[in-house]
């Protein structure tokens, strides 16, 4: 690991994986430079653990997908650099976790891999994103709801689903992001999980996911291919895909393998614009 | 997606096996889907399948107990483009 962090972990007493990742947050603070944030005692007396989380990039531990330990630091406005989860990182490993709350093999297995991968994170970065140097123009049409106003690029290249979710389509690339219909609705982005470069999406497939400290919000690739790079400036400054979600807060930019097939299944400008008026309107009644 | 919404198979089955009624998931989804029903002794069930927003998995990533689970997404998307295909020859 090649930052030191302030570590705050789920340390749930409920689950397992609430076990593994309080055992995680003490080997790493065994190790000098890690300060912990214990969430227990953080929610009556802040002061010393706002200094700790002030001074160190902050590493969450959730052991669920409840997400307990990130909600806190959403709560407590804290950025958060970077987050595992120990549920998903048992399924990435194939470990099965037991009911109980004391560490058996199994879980010891986790707890090693995790701290390995944890210390050696430096060395995962071989792949090399490769940003397009495509420039992309976005025409504007809008709409207000109270105080809030609702962009929605007007350019025939753009197609959208119905997740909201956009692909800006340049010859076999297409460049994705999430609409402002999204960034309104979550508010705050505090958080963003890219997706690997390298990895092949499907069409309505996972790629990545962004947090603010109201919901959690998965992004459905509107197209098939090979992520071949991510908006990695998002990682420090998610706050971009508040500000504009189709231009600074794009998302990633994926090689297309099967368009025209994709397009059977995505809207135009059109239809997509009526479909986000209607969902505004429905959700404020 | 150019196909009614009733004809498409999406939603959120529970596993009540894993269920711990934390109503995560009901706090989370805005289109309704979930009922709770306190005095039942399945407190909880998919109430609203057709308000699921299609190919949206989200509930289920907020489930601590990872009791919620979606068809397969390729089968769903492939289905889709069948029935567009075949209201397209009527």
């Amino acid at each position: 690991m090649i930052e030191s962090y302030a570590i705050l972990p789920c340390n749930g007493l409920d689950k397992c994986a609430g076990a593994i990742s309080r055992e995680i947050a003490i080997k790493l603070c065994e190790n000098a430079g890690n300060e912990m944030i214990c969430p227990v005692f953080y929610r009556v007396a802040e002061t010393k653990y706002n200094k700790i989380a002030g001074e160190h990039p902050l590493l969450v531990i959730d052991g669920c997908p409840t997400r307990c330990a990130s909600k806190l630091a959403a709560e407590k406005s804290l950025k958060i650099s970077k987050r595992i989860t120990i549920t998903e990182e048992a399924k990435s490993h194939n470990i099965k976790l037991s009911s109980g709350l004391r560490l058996q093999e199994n879980e010891n297995t986790l707890v090693e891999l995790v701290l390995y991968e944890l210390e050696n994170a430096h060395d995962n970065a071989a792949v090399v994103s490769i940003e397009s140097n495509t420039s992309y123009h976005f025409d504007y049409e809008s709409f207000q709801n109270g105080k809030f106003i609702f962009r929605v690029p007007g350019n025939p290249q753009i197609y959208f689903n119905e997740n909201d979710c956009w692909a800006y389509v340049i010859g076999n690339r297409a460049r994705i992001g999430v609409t402002d219909f999204v960034q309104q609705n979550l508010s705050d982005i505090l958080y963003f999980t890219p997706p690997e470069i390298g990895a092949e999406i499907d069409q309505f497939g996972e790629v990545g996911e962004i947090e603010s400290s109201k919901s959690v919000f998965e992004l459905i690739s509107p197209v098939t291919g090979k992520v071949i790079s991510v908006n990695k400036t998002l990682e420090q400054k998610p706050e971009l895909i508040n500000e504009n979600p189709y231009e600074s807060g794009w998302v990633a930019e994926i090689e297309l393998t099967d368009f025209e097939s994709d397009k059977e299944l995505l809207i135009g400008f059109d239809k997509y614009f009526e479909i986000i008026k209607k969902k505004v309107e429905d959700l404020n009644g | 997606m150019g196909v009614e919404r009733e004809k498409i198979d999406w939603k959120p089955t529970i596993d009540y096996s894993k269920c711990d009624y934390c109503m995560e998931c009901v706090k989370f989804c805005p289109h309704k889907v979930f009922e709770v029903n306190e005095n039942e002794e399945i407190k909880l069930i998919v109430r609203n399948p057709s308000n699921c927003v299609v190919f949206c998995r989200a509930c289920s990533k907020t489930c601590g107990p990872d009791a919620i689970s979606f068809p397969d997404k390729n089968a769903t998307t492939q289905r889709i483009k069948e029935i567009r295909k075949e209201e397209s020859i009527d």
